[in-house]
């Protein structure tokens, strides 16, 4: 993976911005321009892939909720703009958070949670939550397999067509697996000592840098703009 | 004799459920001793490991009686955390058993808990990769390492934090004949350290020369224990009747009772399978019919799991032809002609009645045959039952009654017996044998030599 490596630290903060910043969005225009920032920051962490599908969906939105706003009249708009409305306050920040996922390490973001002194008592389900994302991942693959091989896959016919039953088979599993997963990780967890009370000491080395600072200082100013409405 | 721990009149059973519980457990092992805690699936040696180790009464909840002694210190007077630091963990799922997403900050991990200096971390991260002949793994993804591989860097971990004793809970269970050899030496070195190790295991070949002391634990409690010699002369009916699996791992020897003949059912030429552009296997060629039971081989990375899913039509062949009856496949003839029962099967499970699931998906079930089907593979006093409720060897037979009724032809199975004990082994291989005299044709994928031998008709290596 190329690029800059950015403090986890920003990382959240930036994430706590993007939310502040959708939460006051004066205009649709705003969002795209901040989804766009978020794409750039994505860029420069060397996440080239993600930058361009996140880009690329919201897109697809961005174009959505024009037309639902001015090709569309009564209650289809009103369905419609609402969905989408929703979307775009979320958006921003489903797009951040995915990218402080893949770029973070679970060490660096335990060091980084130390450094901030934020109690182990939210720090470990947090880890343990973080962690359990890729397990997802893997277990999605292989429920699509069985789908696959019962004729139920999750295509955007059947989607369409039977969506419960696509529902049931997604999460039956999945929840199956879920208490399962959540107790090993757990249980690797606690007897590696994980709770222990006293300092802990970090192999990550996370450090707040110009770079850091940039992006922060970024990210801010565009939320001052959002504030006083030059958008 | 001074004793590195003791269990003391220990008996436990957990909140909810009759399953693993153990009763009046009391046992002692010296600094420096192997103990090897065998028996049937659920007979609670996992139980006893999760005394010693502190997760019983800490995360595991239930009516415990007794005591565990570790160097003289009675640990429910201690944290999780302390005992962590002396009793080392390794479980037996090598996917969940990880907290970070690089392998370095995985064997680094334990240290950090514990405060180690980072200069010290840096320097025990590169002498345990080191000592553990790891080295190659360091600076991974742990998603780009095989079932194996992660077994090794979960080792390790506990390793970097130096525990005086180790604890594993049937640690081969995933893991292939390298990869047990491996672990082997491990414990090897540990031994050699004089470190003490508890090792709760039903597969013993590769212990027997390890260990000291095995005990028998049969309904929670300890039915026999013998020292390694007393063990070793065991008669092989004994051993069978207590239902421990074979002391011996050679390959398996299975006379070609193939019922091949010039015109086979099913036919693969010239094939090669692999993922975009990158060949995993090329030039594959291979007859079978109705009624063989094959046994695909072959160590990990050789791309068997690719052949299967090629096979099932779940991913495209990148060259050759499979046959059906003369006839060529495509991936959707495949896919409906095929089924696999996976070495996870809950994966598969999707309603919430056994009798449901027979039936999902299909839009005008023929509920006589559904009954036909559940009869044959005693399934039918469940079909009200929910499919999470069922056994491990219920939920395969699950599996397979949807293949049966789907109409497949053609069976895959992955990893069928991986932590099974012997009897539902023996289970696993007389379903297969009754797949076969329907005219199934079955592929299997097994690391278990036992249940090659037992089941199969022929033996596919791969690589």
């Amino acid at each position: 993976m190329m690029g800059v490596r950015f403090d986890p630290r920003t990382k959240l903060l930036l994430l706590l911005l993007c939310v502040i910043c959708t939460m006051f969005a004066p205009s649709l225009r705003y969002e795209l321009v901040l989804v766009c920032l978020i794409a750039v920051f994505s860029l420069l962490s060397g996440q080239f892939g993600h930058a361009f599908m996140g880009t690329l969906f919201y897109g697809m939105i961005y174009a959505g909720t024009l037309l639902s706003v001015t090709k569309m009249t009564g209650t289809t708009q009103a369905i419609f703009a609402a969905f989408l409305g929703l979307v775009n306050k979320v958006y921003p920040c489903g797009f951040m958070a995915g990218l402080m996922i893949k770029t973070t390490k679970t060490g660096e973001f335990m060091a980084a949670f130390y450094k901030i002194h934020i109690p182990n008592r939210i720090v470990i389900p947090f880890a343990v939550m973080l962690r359990y994302l890729p397990v997802v991942k893997e277990d999605w693959h292989y429920i699509k397999d069985a789908m696959r091989m019962r004729d139920i896959s999750p295509s955007i016919k059947n989607i369409c067509l039977r969506p419960i039953m696509v529902a049931e088979c997604l999460y039956v599993p999945l929840m199956m697996a879920a208490s399962n997963t959540a107790d090993e990780l757990s249980i690797a967890a606690v007897t590696r000592g994980i709770e222990n009370p006293n300092p802990r000491t970090s192999l990550a080395q996370i450090k707040f840098l110009l770079r850091d600072l940039i992006a922060v200082f970024a990210f801010s100013i565009y939320l001052v703009i959002g504030l006083i409405g030059m958008v | 004799m001074i004793e590195k721990i003791r269990l003391d009149n220990i008996s436990f059973a957990y909140d909810g459920t009759g399953n693993g519980k153990i009763k009046n457990i009391s046992f002692s092992v010296s600094p420096g001793g192997c103990v090897v805690l065998t028996g049937r699936s659920g007979c609670g040696k996992t139980t006893v490991t999760r005394m010693i180790n502190g997760l019983i009464p800490e995360f595991f909840s239930g009516e415990l009686t007794g005591s565990v002694f570790v160097d003289g210190e009675n640990l429910a007077d201690k944290q999780l955390y302390e005992i962590a630091k002396k009793i080392g963990s390794v479980f037996q799922n090598p996917k969940t058993q990880f907290f970070n997403t690089d392998t370095d900050g995985e064997i680094a991990f334990g240290m950090e808990n514990n405060g180690v200096p980072r200069q010290e971390l840096i320097k025990r991260v590169k002498k345990t990769a080191d000592n553990l002949n790891i080295t190659n793994l360091l600076n991974r993804s742990i998603f780009s390492l095989s079932g194996g591989e992660k077994q090794k860097i979960a080792f390790a971990s506990v390793y970097a934090m130096n525990p005086e004793v180790y604890l594993l809970d049937e640690p081969s269970s995933n893991l292939d004949t390298d990869a047990i050899c491996d672990l082997r030496e491990y414990i090897q070195i540990l031994k050699s350290q004089g470190k003490t190790i508890i090792i709760a295991e039903h597969r013993l070949y590769y212990l027997k020369d390890l260990a000291d002391e095995i005990y028998y634990m049969d309904a929670g409690e300890i039915k026999h224990r013998w020292t390694q010699e007393a063990f070793l002369n065991l008669s092989v009916h004994e051993r069978k009747q207590l239902g421990l699996r074979s002391l011996n791992q050679e390959e398996p020897k299975i006379n070609d009772k193939s019922l091949r003949n010039d015109n086979a059912d099913i036919e693969i030429k010239d094939f090669s399978i692999g993922y975009g552009k990158k060949d995993v296997l090329t030039d594959i060629n291979f007859k079978a019919n109705k009624g063989d039971i094959i046994a695909v081989t072959g160590h990990n990375g050789v791309g068997k799991s690719t052949l299967l899913r090629t096979l099932c039509g779940l991913q495209k062949a990148l060259r050759g032809n499979i046959f059906w009856n003369g006839e060529v496949q495509n991936q959707k003839m495949l896919l409906k002609r095929t089924y696999m029962v996976m070495q996870d099967v809950n994966y598969q499970l999707f309603a919430d009645s056994v009798e449901q699931e027979t039936c999902f998906g299909i839009k005008n079930p023929d509920y006589k045959k559904v009954e036909q089907v559940l009869k044959e593979l005693d399934l039918y006093e469940l079909k009200e039952k929910h499919p999470n409720t069922l056994s491990a060897g219920q939920k395969q037979r699950l599996a397979v009654a949807v293949s049966m009724l789907c109409d497949k032809d053609i069976l895959v199975f992955d990893e069928p017996t991986s932590g099974l004990d012997l009897e539902s082994m023996r289970m696993v291989s007389e379903l297969m044998y009754k797949l076969a005299k329907m005219g199934k044709i079955i592929f299997l994928v097994t690391h278990d030599f036992e249940l090659v031998s037992l089941a199969c008709t022929r033996i596919f290596p791969l690589g």
